[in-house]
């Protein structure tokens, strides 16, 4: 009976509701159509509209992982673990991001993608201070990371819109596989299959 | 007759592999609800509500029967006593643990 491995269940039950970072991902596609003026989202109040429809889809997706899925709150010592990490160290990224690429006088003005850079430690941060990082979690935020670190990007707005591109893209694809590992972990019972004494953990 | 030594005593109430699982997993969480239990366990539905019965009358969890939006929702939470002798136990199981391996002298 593994300890560890029982904390790691709660904290999967919380943080593999992928679906939310499906809906984050199309947040940030929005925000980053809305910044280029595409199509109708050059007048403002359709981007407000299509955020309000976005955050909207929470309660129904909230409802249907609380209906569907088991439940559990994690331990006071993890929320405040998970609390430290978005208090400290998330700060620390975006004041890391913005040394490397801003107009701030002592940024060190490097030709990078720190939208890209920013959101995918961000999010290799929290992922791994709530749960642990999975191989698909490594493999697409670390891969934002690496691709906001080559000294390709030129400066100013286009750069961050195609940040928020690759990292809309990375949490809808990212959120996909979470969903699919909690109905793995969490779905439907297979309630025969569990024999009567066993209690394995 | 050899004096017992209370070392080697282990709180049966706890110890049971089903009852066991189901503390432990508790005292992980701040509370988790039944199907959870369920699942992190791998007992079923009869078995775990038989434990926390056990666990509930001796006061070692509190079982919260509620309604979540018109459907029946069974919340379960360790309590302080229930939390200080399942720490307690598993300090005993490690203690008889340690006990069982050779003397590296």
């Amino acid at each position: 009976m593994d300890r560890k491995g029982i904390e790691t269940a709660v904290a999967e039950n919380a943080q593999f509701r992928g679906l939310f970072g499906v809906v984050g991902g199309l947040l940030a596609i929005l925000a980053a159509l809305g910044n280029a003026s595409w199509g109708p989202l050059r007048h403002h109040w359709v981007f407000v509209v299509g955020v309000i429809v976005l955050a909207g889809l929470t309660w129904p997706i909230h409802t249907f992982y609380t209906d569907h899925f088991a439940r559990a709150t994690p331990s006071t010592k993890h929320q405040v673990r998970l609390a430290v990490v978005v208090l400290v160290a998330i700060p620390l990224v975006i004041l890391g991001s913005l040394w490397l690429s801003s107009r701030a006088s002592w940024s060190l003005d490097l030709p990078v993608n720190t939208t890209a850079i920013t959101l995918g430690l961000v999010f290799l941060l929290s992922i791994g201070a709530a749960v642990g990082l999975r191989l698909h979690h490594v493999v697409i935020y670390g891969g934002l990371v690496i691709l906001g670190a080559l000294p390709v990007w030129e400066r100013g707005g286009e750069s961050g819109n195609t940040g928020l591109w690759l990292a809309g893209i990375a949490m809808i694809v990212s959120g996909l596989l979470d969903h699919r590992l909690l109905v793995r972990r969490f779905g439907p019972s297979t309630a025969t299959g569990m024999g009567p004494d066993r209690a394995g953990v | 007759m050899p004096e017992s030594d209370d070392g080697f005593l282990l709180d049966r109430l706890i110890h049971e592999p089903g009852r066991l699982a189901i503390l432990t997993v508790l005292s992980s969480v701040a509370d988790a609800d039944f199907v959870f239990l369920q699942r992190t366990t791998g007992l079923t539905k009869g078995n775990l509500s038989s434990h926390l019965t056990k666990l509930e009358d001796a006061g070692l969890v509190t079982v919260e029967k509620r309604f979540v939006r018109k459907r029946p929702n069974t919340n379960v939470a360790l309590t302080k006593d229930g939390a200080e002798r399942v720490a307690r136990h598993w300090a005993q199981l490690e203690r008889l643990r340690a006990m069982s391996q050779p003397d590296p002298s």
